[in-house]
């Protein structure tokens, strides 16, 4: 028998199945009408398609939890279709679809230790370092004196993403960058 | 410790202040009645916070009929109110409620009343003033599902769209609570303002002894929940007879605070209770 989580379990974060494909909790809402009974809203991001799920609980109702398991891997190499990663432990090597991890693959640089989330054994996704740092492989020149706050430019790192960096960063510099958020954070020294 | 939020608590000042000076313009008079009570809550699904023997009042509805019973006239109350097992982006344990009652008039003059009233409470905070579009509730959804679809359809489907200024009214009988009923309907309205349920009104019901119908039928309501029927307040039951025609309408005042300044959740208007210390905690 599958684990279950209750409404009063509800948090963000928490993985569950809906129809057979695992979901993250991004959003969860107490309502209770004046006149009726309590409910929760919730929004669910399937975790293999990205798709948005909104659904509304009743109090007490049960969803399935999701097994998932997350194993450190070191990112190997893209062969066009498939993003290519061996446990640091095992050496096992496991394949997943390009396409299903598009957001994360841009700051994928060989040997990169990241998380794979396994969903029933299989390997659904990758989870990044909060910060990872990379040199700027190019970005238009800085306006010296300009330290204007606010005001920023593109930035291409050597790994292949786009920020916005601070118009005083220069070509060449290693930054940090926010991956959850794709934002610059800091000029690394 | 939650932070204090010294803008939304200034601009809910404001917006108490623009309520009482409405309510003194017309002719209203301000009471104040008991928060500890023998007999906190009528409706089924509301849960009153036991104090020893007594509870804390869900609404002071039952007190303000025994005002209006002994004959004072339009009167009106600001007090905090108290809700078991209510807490969320919208719902707080303690909140404070406006109720008000008009002697001698039924939903559609508390309609024009409660416009007016939000009208110049948003006036007081330089907000965009509200007007309101108004929809039976059978045109949004099936008066006849069973009440548990009935609620979730409504959470799920209804009140998300209910986005600009709604005023709902003619819900269905079984949902009368302490309203008046004609034929299938329920006298009653709601208010929506910011997507959010603002405000309750009722064309009050008069008689006691159709109450004590509600009262046996909640307590089976409460049996099939699996919890223990309310205490009934028989000073209450015997007020009701005594009352003049009138119609009644509770506004949550946090909820006005947040719809007319954008607060993100209902704990930003509120001032902050500090955590249960560790010899408080039960």
């Amino acid at each position: 028998m599958a684990h279950k989580y209750d409404t009063s379990d509800f948090r963000n974060g928490l993985k569950v199945v809906i129809d057979g494909n695992p979901y993250v909790m991004t959003y969860f809402q107490f309502v209770k009408p004046g006149k009726g009974t309590a409910f929760t809203r919730t929004k669910l991001k399937n975790m293999l398609s990205g798709a948005v799920l909104e659904r509304t609980y009743r109090t007490g109702e049960k969803v399935e939890a999701a097994d998932i398991e997350d194993f450190t891997m070191q990112f190997l190499y893209d062969d066009g279709e498939f993003h290519h990663f061996m446990n640091t432990e095992t050496y096992e090597q496991v394949a997943i679809v390009s396409e299903s991890i598009k957001d994360e693959a841009q700051y994928l640089t060989e040997n990169l230790e990241v998380e794979v989330l396994f969903f029933n054994g299989r390997p659904i996704s990758v989870q990044l370092p909060n910060f990872i740092e990379d040199t700027i492989e190019y970005c238009e020149p800085g306006v010296r004196g300009n330290t204007a706050t606010g005001a920023t430019k593109p930035a291409t790192l050597s790994c292949g993403a786009t920020v916005q960096v601070p118009l005083f960063v220069e070509q060449g510099e290693k930054i940090r960058v926010d991956t959850r958020t794709n934002s610059y954070s800091s000029r690394v020294k | 410790m939650p932070a204090l939020h010294p803008h939304y608590l200034r601009a809910r000042a404001q917006i108490l202040r623009a309520v009482r000076a409405w309510f003194d313009q017309h002719g209203y008079l301000e009471v104040h009645t008991p928060a500890l009570v023998p007999a906190g809550a009528m409706e089924p699904h509301l849960e009153p916070v036991q104090v020893g023997a007594l509870q804390l009042h869900t609404s002071p509805e039952f007190a303000m009929k025994r005002v209006l019973a002994a004959g004072l006239g339009r009167i009106y109350q600001i007090c905090p109110c108290f809700r078991e097992e209510e807490a969320g982006v919208h719902h707080a344990r303690e909140f404070t409620m406006l109720e008000w009652y008009r002697v001698g008039a039924g939903t559609p003059e508390l309609m024009d009343e409660v416009t007016d009233l939000i009208q110049a409470a948003a006036r007081a905070v330089a907000a965009p003033v509200p007007h309101f579009e108004r929809h039976h509730v059978a045109h949004l959804l099936s008066p006849d599902l069973p009440p548990d679809d009935w609620f979730f359809q409504w959470v799920d489907r209804i009140e998300p769209t209910l986005t600009a200024p709604t005023i709902v009214w003619g819900y269905p009988a079984w949902q009368a609570a302490l309203a008046r009923t004609i034929g299938p309907v329920a006298d009653r309205f709601e208010v929506y303002l910011g997507g959010l349920e603002l405000a309750n009104a009722f064309a009050e019901e008069q008689s006691a002894e159709v109450l004590r119908t509600r009262v046996a039928e909640n307590d089976a309501i409460r049996r099939d929940l699996g919890r223990p029927p309310h205490p009934t307040d028989p000073t209450f039951l015997e007020a009701v007879d005594h009352m003049p025609r009138c119609a009644g309408i509770a506004l949550g005042i946090d909820r006005l605070v947040m719809a007319l300044t954008g607060a993100p959740h209902i704990g930003a208007v509120q001032v902050p209770s500090p955590p249960p210390t560790p010899s408080s905690a039960s």
